[in-house]
Order: C-alpha cells, then structure tokens, then sequence
C-alpha cells in the first residue's frame, strides 16, 4: 500500500525542483538560500510528519519581502525582483503545511518559475524541462483528486500502476490536440469556419478604374482594407495613396501602365508607418500620401509616387513605410506635360467652353487652379451617394445640370477641366480618412473610406494635392470632426485590435518579429511613465476589481454572509472531520448523527447545547455561545 | 413530574427489556415504546418464531398493562374479538362478556388471517377506542394500543390488509434476527416466556399515561423541523415511482413520533435527527406505489428520498 499524502508530496518537490533548476543560476543569493532552505525543511518535516509553523504565519512573514521586492520593482531592474519574490513564495510554500490547495499553489508557482527562466535563457533544455514537468503536473493533478476526496487514503500498488498510468497518458493523449492546436490551427490563412463560402475577392471599395455614373447609387461596406500602426495623425493628413489614374478613356479614368519618368523628391519629416491589408484582390500598396519607401521585398514603386505588388494580396503581410504628409510633391527636373494633358477627342463642348474661360482667364497654372476651384466652391455642388448622374454623358450631367455625385464624380470632373485647361493632371485613388485604434495603436480603414482625388502639377513647385471632394457645399458635413464615437464603435476597435494582434502575432508569425516585439517591449517598458501609466490605468483597474469582488460576494455570499451559527457549524464541521476522522455530509446529516458517529462526549455535548437552541426557535445566549467557543478550540481530540 | 422523571421511568422500561428479557430488540422495543407513547399502534412484518409475541407479553408485563390475545383465522368473527353479551340465567339478564380487545395491550396475532369484515371491526376499534356491542358502546382502556403482526411469506389463505387500513398503524416494521452471539446466546439459555410470567413491573399505567401526556404537550417542535416533515411528505408526492404520497394523517403521525423519540433521546425538543430516524417506520407502508413499481422496497426508496433533502441545521 502507498498512501496518497506521501506521494503528492514527493510530487510536489518533484514538480518544484523543475521549477528551481533552470532559474537557480540566475537568482540572487537570498531566493537562492531560501529555495534550498524552503525545500530541504519540506522535506525534512515531511518525513518526521510534523508542521511546527502554521502556513498563516509563514504568509504573514513573507509579506514583508513581498514588500521588499515591490520597492525594489524599477524600470532598470524590471525581472529581478519579481522572480525574486517568486522563488521565496515558493520557498514559503514548499516548508509549510500541505494541503491540496498549497500542492496547487507550488504546482503553479513552479510553472512560473519555469517561465521567468525563459527570460534570462532561452535553450533548448527548457522544453525538456517544461514537458517533464507537465507530466508531473498532470499525474499530482490526478492523484490530488483523491487525496481531495480522502487525505489518508492509500492505494494498493496495482491500483497505483492504473491511476499513474492515466495520469501520464493524459499529457500523451493530449499531444496530437496540442500539435494542431498550436503549430497548425492558428497559422492557416484560410478561415477554418466558412471555409466552404468564403470566395476569394472581397467586395472591393477600391478599383482599379474610375468610371463614374455606372449606377445611380452606390452602396457603402464596412469591410476592413488595410490596418495601418502608427501614432495619431491629423485627421484632415489622411490620404492614402494607392494608385495613379493617369489617362483618361472615354468618359474613365485609367493607369496607363508606362508612367513617364520623373523624379519625385521627398523633403520634409517622414511619417513611419506598418500596413496590414487585409488579402484581397487588389496589388496597390497603401500608405499615407505620399509614401517615400516602401520595405517589402518585391514591391515595386512607380515615378508617379505609387507601389505595387507583382501579385494579388491574397496572403496575409505586413511592411513597413514611410511617407511626406506635407500634400505636395516637387520634381526634379520637368515632367512630361503632354502625357499629363492627353484627353480623348469626344468632350462635351459645354466641358470645352468651361475649360478654355478658366485658361484665358488665368495667366498661369496656379491661377487657373485657383479659378477652378472657385468655380467648384461656388457652383453649389453637393455631395451624394445617391441620385448620381448615369450614363455616358454623366460628367456633363454632374457638372451642369445635377450637381451632386461622390468623389469619382468630383475628381474625375475637375481633372478633365484641369487638363482641358492646360493643367497637367492626375486622379490619385486610395482611402481617405480612418478609425484611430488607441488600444492597438493603428488605424482602421475600411472600405467605404475609398476615396479619389486630384493631383495638379504646378511649375516650380511640383505635384500639388487637391481634393475637389472637399469644394462640395456639404463637404463640412461629409467629413467633419465632429464624428462622436458611439460605444458600440469603441466595441467594435477593441474587438479589431485583438483580431489584429492575433494576426501579427500569430498568423504572420516570424521569429525576427517577436525578437523585435519583445526588445521594443523592453524598451517601452524603461521609457515607461509610471504616474501616466497608473493614472490611465487607474479606472480599468478599479473597475476590474469592483467587478471581481461583486463576483466574489455573488459567489460566496452564503460564506461570506454566514450567520454566527453557521460560522460555528462550520467549525465544528471542520473539527470533527479533523480530530475524529469522520467524514461529515452536513445536509444530508444531522447533528446528533454526526455526534453519535463519533462516540465524542464533547461532539455530543456541542450538538446538544447548539440544537437546543437552534430547534427551540430561540438564540444561542453568550453563556452558551461562550461554551461553544470553548469547546471549539479544545477540539474533538480524545487524550488516551 | 418533570420531562427528566418521564424520561427516566421509560428509558429504564426499555434497559431492563433489553437487558433482562429480550437481546438484540432495542430497535423494535424502541419503535413499541414510540406507539405506546404516542397511543398509536403497531404492526410487526415478519417469519415467526422472531419473537413478535414475547415482545408484546414483556412489555406488557414490565409496565402492568393488562394483555390480551387474538389468534386470526379465517372463520374469526368480529365478536369472537369484541366480546358479547351472554344471558345470566341466574341474575334473569343478557350480561356483557368483553373481548379480548378490552386490554391495555393487544396483540393480533397474523392479521391478515382474519376475513375483512373483522379485520375492518377491529381496525375501526383501533380508531375510535370503542365497540358497540347490541346498541351499547363501551369505550376501550387506556392506554390502547395493538400489537398487530402479519406473515409477509405465507400468503395462502390470506386476506392483505388494504392501504387504508395500513395507514391506521403508527408504525409498520421487521423484527430480523439478532446478532449472531446474542442469538446463541438466547439458544443456550432457551425461551423466556416463563420468566415473563414472573415480572415484576417496574412501571405503572398512571406512569405511562404521564408519559405520553408529557410528549403531547412538553415537546417543543419547531417551524424548521415542521418544514422538514413538509419537504420530506412533498417530495413522496412528487415521485415518479410512488402513486399516491404521504397523507396529512401520515404526516401529523411522523411529527407525533418524532416527539416520543425526543422523548426517548430525552430531549424537549424535536431534532431533525428524530424525523430522519423514524420516517422509514412510520411511512414506508403507507406509500401506495405505481403498479409496474410493487416489488419496489419501499423502506429502502424512503431512504434514498431523504438522502436528499437537506436537514435544517442552522
């Protein structure tokens, strides 16, 4: 026969000394003592079976290291105090008393030890550490279930054999799940719940022409395009340049793929910038305009100011750019203006009327650009999603008899009035705009943020941004600021930064990646402003603990609530189960059961003085709860 | 006299019993003692030769209560059992002849012998306390009770009492054999009918009467335990194998009971503990169980009902 008690122990130590081994090396020399103090003195008490310290006490004596290490917690010494203090609370825990909560508690305590080690060394040793002790865990875990149930139980050596058995095939069985729940699962691209309707291309809100009056509505998605990680920018500096619509066909714009060469010059500060976009269709890569580099292998910028990926976007990726938000771009050198005032031979002669009085008006480039927008700003243009103008003659429409269309219609309209005026110019496609996510630092665009604007090339000055959206009457209602943030959007961002951290850490996984996030967490964490950090902290904080402790009270409440004859019951229970070794069943027994169960007189005598009152309907006077009390802390132990 | 006194004078009845006279019957005696207290009756299901009679001739002859017995067979008529009135030719007048029912203690020996029409005018005696013999009613001593036993293995020839009738017994239980050393015991030193001739009763019929006052009024039953009894009638009600529950009769008999055995565990008030003790006794006969579930023990599903109700404890 073995008995259950001794084995959980030696489990335990088993478990803690996993723990203790591979982070001994880098303790202090105190945790260090205590380590081996603490489990030296477990096991020496464990063999005499005498506990001459209380666990309370040992508690009440480690809070002042705890203490110790928390002053000791700084910025320049983040790891060292709190893997300190967590070898002496294990140490604490390993020489105190047992029961099948404090084998719980080293089980825990060691896992973290193990972990912490991971901080100073990371070797390949540790896994065999780390699965060794897994098996351990599991195996105490299952023999703890029966030394809950009886702690002086003891199991005859097949009986032994089966149940360890089981205990290790648990981790065992469990492996082919971990493999594909770890390595696996996460990792695929593919969305493992629809994997059936998922079709390939999203409804895309970004295109790769620019045709308006093709329908007379259009309708919006909130269908995610690109996460961008990047601190908070002005709202109104939100371009994001995708591409360059740089011919016109008819009545659309399209990219002309030979883009003349020209040299764009990027002069100001850069904005750094990680984009996520979401796979999709599409091979533009997006970046605030304008963008500057672009740091993926394989991208390829164009001299118009735009990148592109030799393949659709379909796998999930990130990288990194920089960009000039200043809105305008100079050249070097000249740029090819015929290029830039190509139009097709069939424009409206209203469209031609239009353009030649703003080029004999203007004398030169600026001022005619000027003109336009005025003529925009005062034409009482509106702009709409819906009642758009259709079909062929759909610009003419917009511009003379309708008055209201989306950006396509703005864009498109005041590029061929520039270029019909002798200004060079260009449609640039991208979002405008985004969702500022504070808890995961980035921005949200979606695709009902797709946006089309102009670019006008000004001598002497470079590739100006205008954004004729913005001349319409009602632009100020469109694009205000004063978009107020519903909670169900603040919902909507704190779910979005989680799926985005799953994604960039799980997903597009990389070994060079996590380094990175780990060194940059480290580096946070020195520049780490304390008083802010709990200032900003303070409310979830409380919050948190308001909710945990209701939680707690809703739980607990018959405990925590308990009458004072409960609370003596209670005792009493636990005196019984303790000094008679009965096993008591308090609802379904009765008092003077128990009390005959145990042959006791003092049992008998506590049941007899407490049901006498309780089954008279009357209190407990104070002689009587006195008596109680008494006969509590003699305890049931018979002295023979 | 006070509780204590009441409580002495009969749990010294029961040790001398036990100790003197009858080895390894606390529980039966305990369970007489709990009907002669509560004035109910009792009916004793068991093989004879368990000592069903002894038992009921040694209480009666500990506590000087008169005995009578009824031998049931078929041809029994109920005036074999009331008595009847005989012509004195001496005196020129019909004379009235009591029954044997006309004593303290009477033991009806294999009931379910008896023909229902005697069976239903001895348990409407048991009822009312009185016969009616020719227009005259004459009222039963005090204390009454009836010591009923039935053969449950033997049932050629018989009669089953229906469950109407059972639920006028306060208690319906087994004998068992005794232990196995108290049993040689009893083979060595042989029967002791002979001795129970020669008692000397160490109790009287005004002590029995004071006693059984004392549990009517002196023991206190408090709204948790009554709440107890309710769970514990509710939940028979509601079982699926049961057909019919526990009546309110049952009931008020099982909060009657409880009080004499506070009284016997000489308290003056009624523990949970008490109705936990002696439901099975008082209620296991009177469950009425659905047809397909007869075999059923009811003794054993009664026990398993209060597993589950929680005892009031605070």
């Amino acid at each position: 026969m073995v008995a259950i008690s001794s084995l959980t122990a030696v489990l335990s130590y088993a478990i803690a000394l996993c723990g203790i081994v591979p982070l001994f090396p880098w303790l202090a020399a105190t945790p260090r003592m205590a380590l081996a103090a603490g489990l030296l003195a477990g096991i020496w008490q464990e063999r005499r079976g005498v506990w001459p310290l209380k666990n309370w006490q040992f508690n009440l004596a480690v809070l002042p290291v705890f203490l110790y290490y928390a002053f000791q917690f700084s910025r320049a010494n983040p790891v060292q105090p709190v893997v300190s203090a967590l070898a002496i609370m294990l140490a604490v825990r390993l020489c105190g008393e047992k029961s099948v909560r404090h084998h719980l508690q080293i089980a825990a305590l060691s896992l973290f030890c193990l972990a912490s080690s991971s901080l100073f060394d990371l070797s390949p040793i540790f896994l065999l550490y780390l699965t060794l002790m897994l098996l351990l865990v599991a195996v105490s875990l299952v023999l703890l279930t029966f030394h809950a149930q009886d702690s002086r139980m003891a199991l005859s050596r097949p009986h032994l054999r089966k149940v360890l058995a089981v205990g290790v095939l648990m981790p065992l069985a469990s492996l082919p799940l971990l493999l594909l729940f770890f390595p696996i699962l996460p990792r695929t691209q593919i969305p493992l719940w629809n994997i059936m309707a998922a079709p390939a291309a999203r409804p895309s809100g970004f295109s790769d022409k620019v045709e308006p009056g093709t329908s007379a509505t259009v309708a919006e998605s909130r269908t995610i395009a690109f996460r961008a990680e990047m601190p908070r920018q002005p709202q109104q500096q939100l371009y994001w340049r995708g591409t360059v619509f740089n011919r016109m066909e008819g009545h659309r714009w399209v990219r002309d793929a030979t883009v003349p060469s020209e040299h764009l010059l990027y002069k100001g500060a850069r904005i750094a910038q990680t984009v996520y976009p979401e796979p999709g269709p599409s091979r533009a890569l997006f970046s605030l305009d304008a963008p500057a580099i672009i740091a993926l292998p394989r991208a390829r910028g164009a001299s118009d100011g735009t990148f592109e990926y030799p393949v659709p976007l379909t796998r999930r990726l990130g990288y990194r750019t920089e960009s000039i938000t200043s809105g305008i771009l100079p050249t070097a050198g000249g740029i090819n203006r015929f290029f830039y005032l190509r139009l097709p031979t069939d424009i409206p002669e209203r469209v031609k009327q239009l353009a030649g009085d703003i080029r004999r008006r203007g004398t030169d480039d600026a001022r005619r650009l000027e003109l336009l927008e005025q003529h925009f700003r005062n034409g009482n243009y509106r702009y709409s999603m819906r009642d758009l103008p259709t079909g062929e003659h759909a610009l003419e429409q917009f511009l003379f008899v309708k008055k209201q269309g989306h950006c396509e219609f703005f864009a498109s309209a005041f590029a061929l009035l520039l270029r019909a005026a002798g200004v060079p110019a260009r449609l640039v496609g991208g979002y405008l705009g985004g969702d500022y996510n504070d808890l995961g630092g980035y921005y949200l665009v979606s695709d009902d943020m797709a946006h089309v604007w102009v670019e006008a090339y000004l001598e002497g000055r470079g590739w100006l941004r205008v954004d004729p959206s913005s001349f319409a009457s009602n632009a100020g209602a469109v694009w205000g600021d004063g978009k107020q943030r519903s909670p169900a959007m603040k919902l909507r961002l704190f779910l979005d930064s989680l799926d985005h951290t799953w994604n960039r850490t799980i997903v597009t996984y990389d070994f060079e990646q996590q380094v990175e996030i780990a060194r940059s967490a480290g580096k946070r964490l020195q520049k780490f402003e304390m008083g802010k950090a709990a200032r900003a902290a303070l409310p979830y904080l409380l919050l948190s603990m308001v909710l945990a402790f209701a939680l707690i009270v809703i739980v607990r409440r018959p405990w925590l609530f308990a009458s004072r004859n409960e609370r003596l019951l209670r005792r009493f229970y636990r005196l019984v189960e303790r000094d008679c070794g009965v096993r008591v069943q308090p609802g379904s027994q009765g008092l003077f059961e128990t009390a005959g169960q145990t042959g006791n007189a003092r049992v008998r005598e506590f049941a007899a003085i407490y049901a006498g009152a309780v089954y008279r309907d009357r209190k407990l006077t104070p002689q009587e709860v006195a008596r109680l009390h008494r006969i509590l802390e003699e305890g049931f132990v018979t002295r023979t | 006299m006070a509780l204590p006194d009441h409580n002495r004078t009969i749990t010294t009845i029961l040790d001398t019993l036990s100790r003197d006279y009858l080895h390894g019957k606390e529980e039966v005696l305990r369970l007489s003692m709990v009907a002669l207290l509560t004035g109910g009756h009792i009916l004793i299901e068991d093989l004879p030769g368990l000592g069903k009679t002894t038992i009921a001739l040694a209480l009666a002859g500990i506590t000087g209560l008169s005995f009578g017995r009824v031998q049931c067979t078929s041809d029994l008529l109920p005036s074999d059992i009331t008595g009847l009135s005989v012509f004195n030719r001496e005196e020129g007048h019909f004379a009235f002849l009591p029954g044997p029912i006309f004593n303290n203690i009477v033991l009806l020996d294999e009931i379910n012998r008896a023909m229902p029409r005697t069976q239903s005018a001895m348990l409407e005696a048991m009822e009312e306390r009185r016969v009616t013999v020719e227009g005259t009613t004459h009222h039963l001593p005090d204390p009454f009770m009836v010591f009923a036993t039935q053969n449950p293995s033997d049932q050629s020839g018989t009669f089953p009492l229906p469950e109407s009738q059972l639920d006028r017994f306060l208690i319906c239980t087994g004998i068992g054999y005794p232990p196995e050393h108290l049993e040689k015991g009893i083979i060595a030193g042989g029967g002791i009918r002979e001795r129970i001739g020669g008692m000397t009763p160490v109790a009287s019929t005004a002590d029995i009467l004071a006693a059984r006052r004392c549990v009517e009024t002196d023991i206190y039953l408090s709204d948790k335990v009554v709440d107890y009894i309710y769970a514990l009638v509710a939940a028979t009600r509601s079982h699926g194998m049961i057909q019919t529950g526990l009546s309110t009769r049952a009931a008020i008999s099982l909060a009657l009971a409880a009080r004499a055995a506070a009284f016997l565990e000489g308290r003056d008030y009624v523990a949970p503990d008490d109705v936990k003790g002696i439901a099975v006794p008082v209620c296991a006969h009177r469950l009425v169980m659905r047809p397909d579930q007869e075999t059923v023990d009811r003794g054993e599903l009664l026990r398993a009902l209060i597993a589950d109700i929680a005892l009031p404890l605070a």
